[in-house]
């Protein structure tokens, strides 16, 4: 049952919800576009219903939605669970702090060089990571995440422990600054559509293929012929450059940067938000980052102890849900399908 | 000169030598057939050609290149292939996307990463293609995990092909399939002789009897004697070691 759905939505061309497709013709290929008309229109309704401070917090989800997007490509996709991806967030942020403390101010020069070097990262990181296997894998990649969170804890001139306060805003240039006071948010939003969509294409790639095969079955994958460690590494580099770039945007949006950001709690938090949304699903990593921060600022808003009723939530995924949320949709949508 | 040449081929795991220098030969054309009792080391072999085990002494040469050093994927692109013995194939894909993938493999970059595959329609007659020739086309859309065994066998070896290869690694293509499905293979694998040479590992003695040019007998990591079917049947110590009784009888 399980993987006739999974199979039906996979087949299905666009990769949306066979089922949603099938009760209502077309919003399943409108969906996507009536998420980012919302969420574009948020800023400006949102005062009208008292929600101001709200603009904030889903920009910040946004910004933790890129991140996990490019987790999700190499865990769902790749079958690389990496524990140690906020490292490359970290990295990301750190580049920005960096950038502004030697007297740089645009934001594309931080954003992109938040991005180059923590693909850079990646790639030495990855070079030595990718040469073991599962919980290896997943061991060294928080050794060096961690090897990282004590550098920045370590760098006295970006205030070690303490962080790094960003004071003024950096520029976006091309009469974007001041424009409206949530430009910030567009150009977030605009960056987090872009990924997602580059991310959901490559999935269909000869590249995207190739990788979902090595998750499945690597030896027969060396046995075909393909340069698995190569293919692995590309994506490898490809997330941690996103995720440092998700970083940069990051510092932007706290004006503010500290180690905690690369702890290994971190990495975890985003691995559990990828897996509750549904790893190797292309709604995965945004559903999942959503229903966890949402469900994380409700409950702070009524009690101390939030943390008890995420965790009932996790068990609950686990046991009903192992795929994740994304796939309770596409699950439905296959007992549909086969009436 | 051969197609295909091992030579001096050594692999030792700790104080066990599991591959005893051992020399073998594949020509164009031909179907070698190499058998032996459990444990004589045949899976070995065939990972050390392959590549999926270093060797630790010997050389492989396949159509004038060595192969040695070279990792699995690159013996691939000189003209390796393998199936597996325990069958190895994309259980939860279609066997339309397993034969893309494998095809995908040989024909331009996997880097490609923007245009979507499926829309490529050389790749798609090729898998088509694949699967006409291995009897797969009525399943083109199934699930190979819900395919049975001996589809699934057939669709391993279909994998194999995928890369148009010079040598053909056969690991027990007939284990565990019922004797129809045995038939559809044995008609498989000849037909397949012609454009390939086969290294063939079966315990199955009729088929080994039925398609082999040459068969070579391993025990103990070694080649205890090489010739036509007349001859190994003929010979007293594999009779001993390996037919026993049953040749005997």
């Amino acid at each position: 049952m399980q993987d006739g759905a999974q199979h039906a939505a996979s087949s299905a061309p666009d990769g949306a919800p066979v089922g949603v497709r099938a009760r209502f013709p077309g919003l399943a290929r409108r969906l996507p576009w009536l998420v980012l008309a919302l969420l574009a229109a948020f800023p400006l309704i949102a005062p009208a219903f008292g929600l101001e401070y709200y603009v904030g917090f889903v920009r910040r989800v946004l910004i933790v939605a890129i991140a996990a997007t490019s987790l999700n490509f190499i865990l769902g996709y790749g079958g690389m669970a990496a524990l140690g991806h906020a490292g490359f967030i970290g990295v990301g942020a750190y580049t920005v702090v960096a950038l502004v403390e030697a007297g740089h101010s645009s934001a594309w020069l931080a954003w992109g060089g938040a991005a180059a070097v923590a693909g850079l990262a990646a790639a030495a990181i990855g070079a030595v990571s990718l040469r073991t296997r599962g919980v290896y894998f997943i061991m060294i990649t928080l050794a060096f995440a961690q090897m990282l969170y004590y550098l920045a804890v370590s760098l006295r001139t970006y205030g070690g422990d303490d962080g790094y306060g960003l004071y003024t805003p950096l520029e976006m240039g091309a009469g974007l600054d001041g424009v409206h006071p949530q430009v910030f948010y567009w150009v977030v939003l605009a960056i987090a559509a872009l990924v997602f969509a580059l991310f959901s294409r490559v999935a269909h790639s000869r590249y995207g293929h190739a990788l979902r095969g090595i998750r499945d079955n690597e030896t027969r994958m060396v046995a075909l012929g393909y340069p698995v460690y190569g293919l692995k590494l590309a994506g490898f580099v490809v997330a941690g450059a996103v995720a440092g770039l998700a970083g940069g945007l990051l510092a932007s949006h706290n004006a503010f940067v500290s180690p905690s950001l690369m702890h290994w709690t971190q990495s975890a938090l985003l691995l559990v938000m990828v897996m509750l949304g549904g790893a190797g699903r292309r709604w995965g990593a945004p559903l999942g980052v959503a229903l966890w921060l949402t469900l994380e600022e409700v409950l702070k808003l009524h009690t101390d102890y939030w943390h008890w009723p995420l965790g009932l939530l996790l068990l609950l995924v686990v046991f009903h849900a192992p795929q994740g949320v994304a796939a309770l949709f596409e699950r439905r949508a296959g007992r549909e399908a086969a009436r | 000169m051969s197609l295909f040449r091992a030579e001096g081929l050594v692999k030792r795991f700790g104080g066990l030598l599991a591959t005893d220098h051992v020399e073998l030969a594949v020509e164009a054309g031909e179907i070698h057939a190499l058998i032996g009792p459990n444990g004589a080391g045949k899976s070995t072999l065939v990972n050390l050609i392959s590549g999926l085990l270093p060797a630790d002494a010997g050389r492989i040469v396949l159509d004038g290149v060595e192969l040695t050093r070279l990792a699995p994927h690159q013996r691939s692109r000189h003209g390796l292939a393998r199936c597996f013995q325990i069958t190895s194939v994309f259980r939860n894909d279609s066997v339309r996307d397993n034969l893309m993938l494998a095809v995908q493999a040989h024909a331009g970059s996997s880097f490609r990463c923007l245009a979507r595959r499926d829309a490529e329609q050389a790749l798609q007659q090729r898998a088509e293609a694949l699967a006409r020739r291995t009897g797969l086309a009525e399943v083109l859309e199934r699930n190979a995990g819900t395919l049975p065994h001996g589809v699934q066998k057939r669709l391993d070896v279909a994998l194999a092909l995928a890369s148009r290869p010079k040598l053909l690694l056969l690991d027990e293509p007939m284990a565990g399939m019922g004797p129809e499905d045995s038939v559809q293979m044995v008609a498989l694998i000849r037909s397949l002789a012609s454009e390939a040479g086969i290294l063939l590992i079966e315990h199955d003695m009729d088929a080994v009897f039925e398609l082999a040019d040459r068969i070579s007998v391993l025990v103990y990591g070694r080649v205890l004697t090489s010739g036509d079917a007349a001859h190994v049947k003929g010979h007293p110590e594999v009779q001993a070691v390996y037919l026993g009784t049953e040749a005997g009888a």
